[in-house]
């Protein structure tokens, strides 16, 4: 299998490693930098616990080659929370209950994210189909509508 | 990882041809990767080398025009598409396709010319691109030709490409300004699925001109053949409707899968041709609307 130099920022942070060409992002980030906030599911883009941000869009990391991500700019769910201080999402995720076993937490937060970053007021359909790409077990899903909604309207009150 | 394979980037259209050709069969090439990733990780693919087209700045082109048409580079995204005014205003049934391919994280990766290029049978972006006279820009070592996608399917999951062949652009035809068109598609679950069925549709009321595609009822997206006579705005829809059924037997041969019945999706032929006719001739909406 052919190794490849790449090159990315991660979290804001460059990087610089060789990878084979059938390692994926997903595997890179987690192996390799130890960011094992993704994580794996099904393995074919269809669950979303592995999104991470690619260059600012939401992308299953499964679903993606390490060297494919060479130049680009990678955000994961250990990027969201400021210094010592988690995002607003990160705690409407909390306050409204939206977490259980935690598994999709952090591919439907970097989801919400690429919605909020795109549309900051959006509607509660956009806020669904926003995670349709991302499976939850557990919560019914309810709580995660309502906690994307609540950091919505907090991040648009800073502004 | 996902399997034993080589990565090549090239920076030109000559550069992946180059590589493929070398390659002998098998390369593989690599836009968006939701498809061929999986068909890799799954074992149902296993190519020796895969040409990433990323590489090459000129497939991410997109332009819109009402005049000269639409150029759809390789490498555009389906979220591009989906997003595009001018898509979504003159060919709203190619945005409206798009848009119900699987979950944003997919639609920024998968791109139009792979979801052809793939060859499904339930290729959503295909019903459109078909009764909108699509044309393939396509290259080689040997130079360029197009190729209408209406003769890119030959059977399912094969294309009549040639092993050192890709696909650069799609390109759309300018279309009448009183052109209407419209997408259906039924799927158990949003995001998560593959078309039962999926069917679009190209009127123009002026003159009368009426074409009909359809997806996932036989081993290709095919064209209904057409039906001779200009199409009125007020002909009656149920006789429409059983004149179309009867064209699209000829060319359809529904199969029962994981996903639906032969029975089902036979059933549901007559159904969506009344949708699109009213969706068409009547302008009543029964799309699902992009949000």
């Amino acid at each position: 299998m052919s190794l490849h130099p790449i090159r990315l920022t991660v979290n804001g942070k460059p990087e610089e490693a060789t990878v084979p060409a059938g390692m994926t992002l997903l595997e890179f980030l987690r192996e390799r930098l130890f960011l094992t906030g993704a994580k794996e599911g099904c393995g074919a883009g269809e669950c979303g616990a592995c999104t991470v941000l690619l260059d600012g869009n939401p992308v299953t990391s499964c679903l993606v080659l390490a060297v494919e991500a060479d130049g680009c700019e990678v955000r994961t769910i250990e990027g969201e929370a400021g210094e010592g201080d988690l995002s607003a999402l990160q705690r409407a995720f909390i306050e409204e209950g939206a977490i259980q076993c935690g598994f999709c937490t952090p591919g439907m937060i970097l989801s919400a994210r690429a919605l909020l970053e795109r549309n900051p007021d959006p509607t509660d359909a956009q806020i669904v189909e926003s995670i349709a790409g991302n499976l939850c077990r557990c919560t019914g899903y309810e709580a995660i509508v309502a906690a994307i909604r609540r950091a919505a309207k907090e991040e648009r009150g800073r502004r | 990882m996902l399997g034993e394979f080589e990565y090549a980037r090239a920076k030109t259209v000559k550069g992946v041809c180059a590589l493929l050709a070398k390659a002998g069969g098998r390369g593989a090439v690599l836009a968006g990767g939701t498809d061929l990733l999986v068909t890799i990780r799954q074992g149902r693919a296993s190519p020796g080398l895969l040409v990433d087209l990323k590489g090459v700045k000129g497939l991410l082109h997109l332009t819109v025009s009402p005049k000269t048409g639409v150029t759809i580079g390789a490498s555009v995204p389906m979220h591009a598409i989906v997003e595009n005014r001018g898509i979504r205003s003159h060919y709203c049934a190619l945005a409206e396709a798009a848009w119900t391919v699987g979950t944003y994280q997919i639609r920024h990766r998968a791109t139009i010319a792979g979801n052809l290029c793939n060859a499904s049978p339930a290729a959503d972006t295909a019903t459109p691109l078909l009764v909108l006279d699509a044309v393939l820009e396509v290259a080689s070592p040997r130079g360029e030709r197009e190729l209408p996608v209406r003769d890119l399917f030959v059977d399912s999951k094969k294309t009549s490409l040639s092993f050192d062949e890709i696909v650069t652009a799609i390109r759309i035809p300018a279309v009448p300004s009183t052109t209407r068109t419209a997408f259906l598609k039924q799927q158990r679950v949003r995001g998560h699925d593959l078309a039962i069925l999926n069917m679009a549709g190209r009127y123009d009321p002026a003159s009368g001109d009426l074409r009909v595609a359809i997806g996932s009822c036989a081993k290709t997206p095919v064209l209904v053949p057409p039906l001779g006579v200009p199409v009125p705005p007020d002909a009656p829809i149920p006789d429409l409707v059983r004149r179309l059924e009867a064209l699209a037997a000829q060319v359809t041969s529904p199969i029962s899968d994981l996903r639906a019945t032969a029975e089902y999706r036979k059933a549901l032929i007559p159904v969506f041709l009344r949708r699109l006719l009213e969706s068409l001739l009547l302008e009543r909406d029964h799309r699902e609307a992009i949000r």
